[in-house]
């Protein structure tokens, strides 16, 4: 999560209006849920992963291995779908134990795949938002749509303080490694029961603090803040508009052919 | 008659079940423009005493009062006072609320009921003048230490206060921020805001102050020009402080006869210095 917040602020497409990224990744998100087709998927994380890599201008390696955390999970939950239990064998492949098949068929390797390429393209729309634009312009575009105002403040002070703690929390960590606090098993169970309490002790301490902190300016119950927008670009939201239309076409296509 | 700004009588005020960090009796007085510091040992009640000042505390016995008026602690008059006696925290990690730099300084403007245009010209006047132009794009999170000190001085600063309290500025700063910060104090005093200041820094108090404050268990044990104040040993040992390096090394040379102990007392090392190189 870090990794991803050092960079999305250095991301070339950083100053793009955030408006603009915001539609493009939700617009393709929808296409891809509602397709449900591999060709679909194939092209939007061709078209993802060349806009954040070439575009945005982050690490190749560091994107394929950030689109491996989610692979990962859905490699393992489709198994239960390609892998069956049966006592007749299934056309792709059947190892007998015992009287019983542990056994799969081609359909449902290919519904497999078609699940795990959706999902997959929809992670990386969700990844070309977030490792393209900051967190606060991120609320910016939510507050724009009217999201719920309560929930906007809390991701704003949360996101603010995962750093604070996250920074208390490894100085604390420092420390106790600093005292042999992980020597062994029992130790290291016990600096982290340390550790958990500390850092829930420190949360509050610096909850109280930062709301003296707020209202000694004249903190009124509701946080206001300007927004630092950069303005929007005809070319870019031509070609948006260009590339969702065309995604579409093929998504209707595709339903009507199918 | 000096004018005064700020007037506390008689405050008390203490945490709950706490007696360290409380406040006994204290009086003090705050003339208009000047820049005073406020020395004391740890939890002597300076903290406590600059929460009070911004109305964020309410002392339970006493008043203070601001251009002669006592507090009003009402909804309207907190705003009021708020906007005019603003305090820069000393850890910026407890001030800073926001990932974005702009978003933070813009907050407290806002909340004063300015126009979006006006606060967005404030905003950026602020950031072109404290020099915070190089990292404002920068996440708060990703900031050092002087950096963000800059960004929670131009929270307050933003709202055009007529009274900065500082706490502690140049903890866990370096050299480099130090010197920024104090030219940062500097400007301010020149645009007439008074400054208020608790640092540990007795050599820094000796040649910026015009007035100091010690405390001590809540109460002002002496105040007066720091000159007079650093001169008294037994009082410094009292309050966990030392003496400031010019002042013992000028009033051992005036006790060897080296110094003529009628010339006026140094308060920066370089006029000591010249001291020095005029007996040749």
């Amino acid at each position: 999560m870090v990794i991803i917040d050092r960079l999305c602020y250095n991301s070339k497409l950083r100053y793009v209006n955030a408006g603009e990224k915001f539609a493009f990744s939700v617009l393709t998100l929808i296409a891809c849920v509602i397709s449900r087709s591999i060709r679909i998927s194939c092209l939007v994380l061709i078209m993802t992963g060349v806009l954040t890599v070439w575009k945005g201008g982050i690490p190749v390696s560091r994107y394929l291995r950030l689109l491996t955390i989610p692979l990962v999970f859905l490699i393992l939950s489709t198994l239960a779908i390609v892998l069956n239990l049966s006592g007749t064998p299934m056309d792709l492949f059947a190892v007998p134990i015992g009287s019983v098949y542990l056994t799969g068929s081609r359909d449902s390797l290919a519904y497999a795949l078609k699940l795990i390429l959706t999902a997959l393209a929809s992670v990386s729309c969700l990844y070309f938002l977030s490792l393209n634009t900051p967190m606060p312009d991120i609320l910016n575009v939510l507050r724009r749509i009217h999201c719920p105002r309560l929930i906007l403040e809390l991701m704003l002070l949360i996101y603010r303080f995962i750093f604070v703690l996250f920074e208390i929390s490894s100085a604390i960590r420092t420390a106790q490694n600093s005292r042999l606090g992980n020597r062994d098993y029992r130790t290291s169970m016990k600096s982290f029961s340390a550790l958990v309490s500390a850092l829930f002790i420190r949360a509050m301490k610096k909850s109280n603090a930062l709301y003296d902190a707020m209202e000694s300016r004249c903190y009124d119950g509701t946080i206001h803040v300007l927004d630092e927008t950069f303005p929007p670009r005809k070319r870019e939201i031509c070609w948006i508009l260009f590339f969702e239309a065309a995604l579409y076409l093929c998504v209707a296509a595709e339903k009507i052919v199918l | 008659m000096e004018d005064i700004i700020l007037k506390a009588d008689d405050l008390y005020f203490s945490y709950e079940g706490e007696k360290s960090h409380s406040l006994n009796g204290l009086s003090l007085e705050i003339g208009r423009g000047k820049k005073i510091a406020f020395m004391g040992a740890n939890g002597s009640g300076k903290s406590t005493f600059f929460l009070c000042c911004n109305g964020i505390l309410k002392p339970s016995k006493g008043t203070l009062y601001l251009d002669g008026k006592p507090y009003d602690y009402s909804r309207k008059g907190l705003l009021k006072l708020r906007q005019r006696v603003g305090i820069v925290f000393q850890d910026p990690d407890n001030q800073l609320f926001s990932a974005s730099v702009y978003q933070e300084i813009s907050f407290g403007i806002l909340n004063l009921g300015v126009p979006e245009e006006e606060a967005k010209r404030e905003v950026e006047a602020v950031i072109e003048k404290l020099e915070i132009t190089p990292f404002r794009h920068k996440p708060t999170h990703a900031l050092s230490g002087g950096q963000k000190k800059q960004v929670s001085i131009a929270d307050i600063l933003v709202m055009h206060p007529d009274i900065i309290i500082l706490d502690e500025p140049a903890a866990a700063l370096d050299p480099k921020h130090t010197t920024l910060v104090n030219r940062i104090v500097n400007q301010l005093t020149e645009e007439g805001i008074t400054v208020m200041m608790s640092t540990h820094d007795v050599n820094y108090a000796l040649q910026w102050a015009d007035q100091v404050f010690l405390f001590k268990e809540g109460r002002v044990l002496k105040s007066g020009d720091p000159v007079q104040v650093f001169s008294d040993k037994q009082l410094l040992l009292e309050t966990n402080l030392e003496q400031p390096a010019v002042l013992e090394l000028f009033y051992s040379l005036c006790r060897k006869g080296i110094l003529d102990s009628s010339l006026p007392i140094p308060r920066k090392l370089s006029e000591l210095e010249g001291y020095i190189s005029a007996l040749k």
